[in-house]
């Protein structure tokens, strides 16, 4: 073909050929590779993925090796310290507020996964009817999610932190007597739930939304025609449809989740008596509240087995996940 | 759309929906158009409460003040003039526009390879950004101030974007990816047959038409650094290099915190990412994510 052997070409001239279908006739007598040899495309394809590579392996390879030492030894954040084998763990094991938290960090990542998922959900199927203002509804409701948690986790203080807050106040007013909500371990509790869902609903409702785009609306008319009703449709129809996208927004949820730090600790520190500390809260204080570099980081490597555990697990699940 | 408003009059289906609407079928407060609008009106108002709360405080007077208008200027001027406000909004506006440039040069190349690439090469690398996305950052937040502290790198703007840039990674070159998959192959193709290098295919072909990709990821990185706390309050330990969200923790510190204040630094803090969010809103897309963290 003439258009592969004249000279220098530049890369729009090819592209208009492609356009013209030059291009094409081209490609049935030569194969349509990569340029030149396929061990230079190769070498390309590394070289593009190299400095993400890199950077991958000295910002998570390199502190994982670090950190299983250090949960291996005595020492403070200066030092390593004397090898202790496995003493840091023991500790851990024989902690109650370590089982707490084990607890609560399964409380908190179920309700934070399928709480937002369920509010997420909901509110994309509502935002699929016809109504006025509709994407700047869409563009609203992604506040709780765009608005660094720092402001929000303030104002919900402000909101219920205190006897005197808004929220406790109108609580009281309706009869249910004077409720600390961040003072009593248990309320405290449903509040970190309440919050990390809400923070979290926008992303469900924006993998939802996603997904949801892609079911066409006469399958619905024909299953209308046949008698199904709406929840019929919902649960034969749709969520049959939308289920890998699902699968994978569970996924991330739990991911977020169980390595959420900022939510918990801005809001209530991990308080009343350590009854709302995670397991990633508790890490962070015994290793910078309490200096116990060994203990803290050892909590950090149970969670770490167990976060890369679940979610290669899950990862080798979501081929196999299909419509069915 | 068998549900909506009964159309008495002529009833032609490929009518001009608006005008004609609003004239023949009027577009009265029963119609179940209007009571789903009401409807999400309401779950916004209510969800939003907390945004509300932060931006009236913001511009209330302190409980202690003299005058008796309900709008002031104050808590700004006061944040403004006697914090540090301006020198950690200077802080943050740097680390995070940097973390955004970065990450994103770094994403690009790398979503393209999980795009096109088919190995097992590849697939490895998948399920390495995987595992780096599920790694909790708690455990390489203690090694890497102990190795960053050796390069003079904690406590320091640059350290903290480069472990931003790590954070977003993950994410930012599946969204990359996932853009990627929606342009043909056949114009590589085609740039490939005139004697284009796989390098120059990419950049002048995939990555030109990939505007609406990169800005996801650019959005996404920019939220991440924007709000990160943990990595900045573990690193930060100099005043003069706080970023926004551990400035803002310094408000708490005393017995009796002024709210106005707080909420009036809220206000400086959560302004930005509406911003970004308000005008680049229609190109955000992470629905494409889970095809490409899947796909391969």
């Amino acid at each position: 073909m003439t258009s592969t052997k004249t000279g220098p070409s530049n890369v729009l001239s090819g592209l208009s050929r492609a356009r013209k279908g030059i291009g094409l006739g081209g490609r049935s007598e030569h194969q349509p590779r990569p340029p030149r040899r396929l061990s230079s495309r190769i070498i390309t394809l590394a070289l593009l993925v190299f400095p993400s590579v890199f950077l991958v392996v000295l910002i998570y390879g390199y502190p994982a090796i670090y950190a299983v030492i250090e949960s291996l030894h005595n020492g403070n954040l200066v030092q390593t310290g004397p090898y202790v084998a496995l003493h840091n763990f023991w500790i851990d094991f024989h902690n109650p507020v370590f089982w707490h938290s084990v607890r609560f960090t399964v409380v908190y990542c179920v309700v934070g996964v399928f709480g937002s998922w369920l509010v997420g959900l909901g509110l994309a199927l509502l935002l699929r009817k016809r109504m006025h203002a509709r994407s700047f509804f869409k563009t609203l409701l992604l506040l709780p999610w765009v608005v660094p948690v720092v402001v929000t986790a303030t104002a919900w203080n402000w909101l219920v932190a205190t006897p005197s807050s808004p929220v406790p106040r109108i609580a009281q007013d309706l009869g249910f007597g004077q409720l600390l909500f961040l003072a009593s371990p248990g309320l405290a509790e449903f509040i970190v739930c309440v919050y990390k869902i809400w923070l979290s609903f926008p992303f469900m409702m924006l993998m939802a939304s996603a997904a949801l785009a892609g079911v066409e609306e006469h399958l619905y008319e024909a299953a209308r025609v046949d008698g199904a009703g709406a929840w019929q449709l919902f649960r034969r129809i749709t969520l049959p449809l939308i289920a890998r996208s699902t699968y994978i927004s569970w996924i991330l949820m739990f991911i977020f989740c169980i390595g959420d730090f900022q939510s918990i600790y801005l809001l209530t520190g991990g308080g009343p008596v350590s009854s709302t500390n995670t397991l990633v809260v508790l890490s962070y204080e015994t290793v910078f509240g309490d200096f116990q570099t060994g203990p803290g980081v050892a909590i950090g490597i149970i969670m770490l087995l167990i976060s890369v555990l679940v979610s290669v697990i899950l990862f080798r699940r979501i081929k196999k996940v299909q419509i069915s | 759309m068998s549900i909506t408003t009964p159309v008495t009059f002529e009833e032609g289906p490929a009518a001009p929906p608006r005008g004609a609407k609003t004239k023949k079928a009027p577009d009265n407060w029963t119609s179940p158009q209007w009571r789903y609008t009401l409807t999400v009106l309401v779950i916004v108002l209510i969800l939003l409460i907390p945004v509300f709360v932060t931006v009236i405080l913001a511009f209330r007077p302190q409980l202690q003040s003299t005058s008796h208008s309900y709008f002031t200027l104050e808590n700004f001027r006061y944040v403004f003039s006697q914090t540090g406000v301006l020198t950690w909004l200077r802080n943050s506006l740097i680390v995070t526009l940097a973390t955004v440039l970065v990450a994103v040069c770094i994403a690009a190349p790398a979503g393209y390879v999980l795009s096109r690439g088919r190995s097992k090469a590849v697939s490895g690398y998948a399920l390495l950004l995987f595992i780096a996305q599920s790694f909790p950052q708690i455990v390489s937040v203690v090694p890497l101030f102990v190795l960053f502290a050796k390069f003079n790198l904690d406590d320091n703007l640059l350290g903290l974007a480069i472990v931003y840039v790590s954070s977003t990674i993950s994410v930012a070159t599946w969204m990359m990816a996932a853009y990627f998959d929606t342009i043909p192959v056949a114009l590589e193709e085609a740039a490939w047959i005139d004697g284009c290098s796989l390098f120059k295919g990419f950049v002048r072909i995939v990555l030109r038409n990939s505007l609406p990709g990169v800005l996801s990821a650019a959005i996404f990185a920019f939220l991440l650094a924007w709000s990160d706390f943990l990595i900045a309050v573990v690193f930060l330990r100099s005043d003069s290099n706080f970023t926004l969200p551990i400035g803002l923790q310094t408000f708490f510190s005393t017995n009796s915190t002024e709210w106005g204040y707080v909420m009036a630094v809220s206000v400086v803090v959560m302004v930005p990412p509406i911003i970004v969010f308000s005008f680049l809103n229609r190109y955000f897309s992470i629905g494409g994510i889970g095809g490409s963290l899947a796909g391969r």
